[in-house]
């Protein structure tokens, strides 16, 4: 008797703290779809991926016991989904960052093409390297947060991000140069 | 945090989905059911591994008792038929036994009607 109203209180707690879940679907749809699109570079299959982690939450909410838990289960949940897709259609060749190719745009770069072109060179990291920067810089998480929700050691996190910095700053830098360049010869 | 990365963090802003997103999941969500609990799948899964084995234990242990039951049964009859035996036996014994007792008891009187 003691332990089911010991139950009830505690279901009590959660109702009263989970907010309902259309409010969910509303408050974490851009994050979702962004880690999505971000890591697929594809806006139809972003929001496809998107909505199959909301149904998926939506099939497992008795077992949510938070708002905190719901942010850390949808980015996890995401962030698997993300390789899933990756690996299971083979959406992207495996290519290096110094393999590929450059904007065929011939782009100023000022700040929104140089986040265009930032973006597609994030979406040219490999799989794991670019969801540890998608999750550092779009998402904000620490190094020690993204190890914990991914089950990784966090120097290699930390390890990973700065090598994938390396790499972007490398070829931003070319890029710059390149640009300045032309721009003398003109 | 360097100005690139503040640059990296400008160019992976979050965005919206496309309008309608949410009713379209909410849709989707009111016509799926929801996931069985944990402990309801772990019994399934148990049961679906237990009842094989269970089965096969049942036709093991039936089979022995089966046999036993023969064995037993064989045994049950082969006493009937030993004790059968044994009084037929017992009454040809009996019958000889008769017949030798009278042989005897008839010679005796031979002797004496000789005498």
């Amino acid at each position: 008797m003691a332990i089911s109203a010991a139950q009830k209180g505690i279901a009590d707690v959660r109702s009263a703290a989970m907010p309902p879940f259309a409010d969910v679907v509303e408050i974490h749809k851009a994050m979702v779809f962004s880690i999505a699109w971000h890591f697929l570079r594809d806006r139809a299959l972003g929001e496809e991926l998107a909505q199959d982690v909301f149904l998926e939450l939506h099939r497992h909410w008795a077992s949510i016991k938070s708002p905190e838990h719901i942010v850390f289960w949808l980015r996890k949940v995401t962030c698997n989904r993300c390789i899933d897709v990756v690996r299971r259609r083979k959406l992207r060749r495996e290519t290096s960052l110094e393999e590929s190719p450059e904007p065929a745009m011939l782009e100023r770069v000022q700040d929104p093409l140089l986040s265009a072109y930032l973006q597609r060179m994030v979406a040219s990291l490999p799989e794991r390297q670019r969801l540890l920067v998608v999750l550092r810089y779009q998402e904000g998480m620490e190094p020690e947060e993204i190890a914990r929700m991914l089950s990784m050691n966090a120097s290699t996190v930390k390890t990973q991000i700065s090598r994938a910095l390396e790499l972007l700053r490398a070829k931003t830098a070319q890029r710059l140069k390149t640009q300045r360049e032309g721009e003398g010869d003109d | 945090m360097t100005e690139f990365e503040q640059q990296l963090t400008r160019a992976l802003e979050r965005r919206e989905p496309s309008a309608g997103f949410t009713s379209r999941v909410l849709t989707a969500a009111s016509q799926q059911q929801p996931a069985r609990p944990r402990w309801q799948a772990l019994r399934w899964a148990l049961v679906l591994r237990v009842a094989p084995v269970m089965a096969a234990l049942l036709v093991v242990v039936g089979g022995a008792l089966y046999q036993r039951h023969e064995r037993v049964e064989r045994g049950e009859v082969a006493k009937r038929q030993l004790l059968l035996a044994v009084k037929i036996a017992g009454a040809k014994l009996h019958d000889a036994q008769q017949r030798v007792v009278s042989i005897g008891e008839i010679r005796a009187a031979g002797i004496e009607e000789e005498q």
